[in-house]
């Protein structure tokens, strides 16, 4: 069984972290919740060719080696099947051989808390005292996204309301438009992330309630690392040899092997 | 990554150490050798339970499946090679052909791996794997016949000196393997059926006689798809006519043309080239009845055949290891940029 380095100070924490669930590769480096350093790149379709020069480089260019890291954080889905498992096999084999920590980080997570620093930082017309929520979207084709719903207010709020699926987003923008009618306390919402292919139905879900606003980003990895840095100071830990992407579902043979055992 | 490209390689007498991955299809191995041909271990974590519901492999459950068991089964190599991590010299990967998803797998933990240690990567062809499983089995003279029979493969392939390899014959079709497990469906065998054709035709006392593909006069091309319909019709013919098939006559049929085929291509190919040795490998090369009859013609054209030990013909990672060495010894390393190739070609990947 591996042990991990006490490092001397422990106050500080440095998070290599990264994330190919999406169209973007993207890589970081955190420390102490500050972004270091990073690579965001959409030239490969390929993710695998690149991620480990990709990461080599970061490193190098900062002087850092593995044996410096406190923990190798990466976004875990969901996305694009063959996109997480090139982030999360290059996160437990390195995690592994350097013996280090794994920290996976929802990716749809990381997509909302990087859309929610960019919302703060450019000074949106939020309202100090209500709430906001943030809604992730990852097209996932037929009318499908990959989602989740948090909420977060002025004051380091960041909570999940729902977790990670694949939903209809006419069914998903209709449901969170009603829900945000009845519910006072919420200021904003933000559908953010891959956004463009379901503009048009988003808008459509607004009535005469709540407004529904539209916020196109990238995924970033700094958001990845600082996610699993709050989770590294609580103390928790993944474990490596069992850790998988979160597909969210099962794949289509075992949906079809499914149905029909139950005869349909 | 040019310092891993320059001329001065290791050089072939030192010892070395090399860790090799395999997951182009349904087995997750690896496998720690030395030299390239002293075995350590080879861990080889088979997919098969869960494929086998499915009638074949499912693509997207063998690459769950990988990830799920990639770095459990490098630590289980590790540990029962009885070495650690900073000894390893090298990192050796398939990184074609095969499932591409599956093969993604490996290839991003080796080069994980390769970055993590800081030791040289090299791509492998997992079938230049399949043919030099056999040099940890004995020495391979040159020139060498090699007979390739798997799921995904069938070819005869020259080899005139060491890691040049030269595809003279493969299959237009279906692999011989592919014929075996879908003959073996049309006989009620669950997958993978082909060890049980293999064993049906071996107890078969009758024989129905099934044409054999020669193609053109010269040619040492390959094609199963015709005598894969004849074993069905053969079977419709019986059922029309009221009457059960013999699925023990049709599946020594099946086997004998199958054998007579390949082995009679194999043995011209060698008396062609004027070869020294044959070499049987591939999954398919564990079936019983093809082993005894190449044995057999080979013994009396004069001509040497090695076959590797049945856990070597299945896909494995020592036989990576054994392929990556002719690449070690001769300092001709992979960049980190190594991409997985679902198709990829072995005359290229000669030294
Ligand atoms: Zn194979």
């Amino acid at each position: 069984m591996k042990r991990y380095e006490k490092k001397s100070d422990d106050s500080s924490v440095t998070v290599l972290s990264f994330d190919t669930s999406t169209a973007a590769f993207t890589a970081a480096i955190v420390r102490d919740g500050i972004l270091i350093d990073s690579i965001i790149s959409f030239t490969e379709r390929n993710h695998s060719v690149r991620i480990l020069s990709e990461i080599k480089e970061l490193l190098s260019r900062n002087g850092l080696q593995g044996t410096d890291l406190d923990a190798v954080a990466v976004g875990q889905g969901p996305g694009s099947y063959t996109g997480v498992r090139i982030a999360v096999t290059a996160a437990k084999t390195l995690a592994w051989a350097w013996s280090k920590p794994l920290i996976g980080v929802s990716s749809l997570e990381a997509l909302a808390y990087g859309a929610w620093q960019g919302l703060q930082e450019a000074n949106e017309d939020m309202a100090q005292d209500r709430d906001t929520w943030i809604i992730p979207l990852m097209d996932a084709r037929r009318g499908q996204v990959y989602t989740s719903r948090f909420t977060t207010d002025h004051c380091g709020k960041w909570e999940a309301v729902d977790g990670d699926g694949i939903r209809l987003i006419v069914d998903w923008a209709k449901r969170i438009e009603e829900e945000a009618t009845l519910e006072s306390q919420v200021a904003a919402i933000w559908f953010v992330g891959e956004t463009a292919p379901h503009q048009a139905t988003i808008e459509l879900a607004e009535q005469s309630g709540a407004r529904l606003r539209i916020m196109a980003c990238d995924m970033n990895a700094a958001a990845v690392g600082q996610l699993a840095e709050l989770r590294f100071r609580r103390g928790e830990r993944d474990d490596i040899h069992t850790f998988v992407p979160n597909y969210t579902q099962i794949t289509e043979a075992e949906a079809k092997l499914l149905a029909a055992s139950r005869g349909e | 990554m040019s310092d891993m490209n320059s001329s001065t390689g290791p050089s072939s007498d030192s010892d070395y150490l090399l860790l090799a991955i395999e997951t182009s299809c349904d087995e997750t191995s690896v496998a720690l050798v030395r030299n390239g041909r002293e075995v350590l271990s080879n861990i080889i974590s088979s997919q098969i339970e869960t494929h086998k519901k499915f009638g074949g492999v499912v693509p997207e459950i063998a690459s769950r499946k990988h990830v799920e068991s990639i770095t459990i089964i490098i630590e289980q190599a590790l540990r029962e090679a009885g070495v650690s991590l900073p000894d390893i010299d090298a990192v050796a990967v398939t990184q074609g052909p095969g499932l591409i998803g599956a093969l993604l797998v490996g290839v991003v933990a080796a080069k994980s791996l390769s970055l993590a240690l800081d030791v040289p990567l090299i791509g492998t062809h997992h079938i230049a794997g399949h043919i030099y499983a056999n040099h940890l089995v004995g020495d391979i003279i040159y020139p060498a016949i090699a007979l390739v029979v798997s799921g995904g493969h069938t070819e005869i392939v020259l080899l005139e000196e060491e890691g040049k390899f030269r595809i003279i014959g493969r299959t237009r079709d279906d692999a011989v393997g592919e014929a075996y497990d879908k003959v073996a469906r049309a006989l009620h065998f669950p997958y993978p059926g082909g060890p049980y054709v293999d064993k049906l035709a071996q107890e078969a006392t009758e024989e129905v006689v099934l044409p054999r593909a020669w193609l053109e006069p010269d040619s040492y091309d390959f094609s199963f798809s015709g005598l894969k319909s004849a074993v069905l019709s053969e079977i419709n013919r019986s059922r029309m006519k009221g009457e059960s098939p013999d699925f023990s006559a049709l599946a020594r049929g099946f086997q004998q043309s199958v054998i007579d085929v390949v082995t009679t291509k194999a043995i011209r190919a060698a008396k062609e080239f004027g070869v020294r040795q044959m070499l049987l490998c591939g999954g398919v090369a564990a079936n019983r009845g093809l082993r005894d009859r190449l044995s057999s013609l080979c013994e009396e054209a004069g001509l040497p055949l090695l076959i590797p030990t049945n856990k070597l013909c299945t896909d494995n990672a020592a036989m990576i290891a054994a392929a990556a060495d002719l690449k070690y010894r001769r300092g001709q390393f992979s960049s980190l940029d190594l991409k997985a190739e679902p198709i990829l070609s072995l005359e290229d990947w000669s030294v």
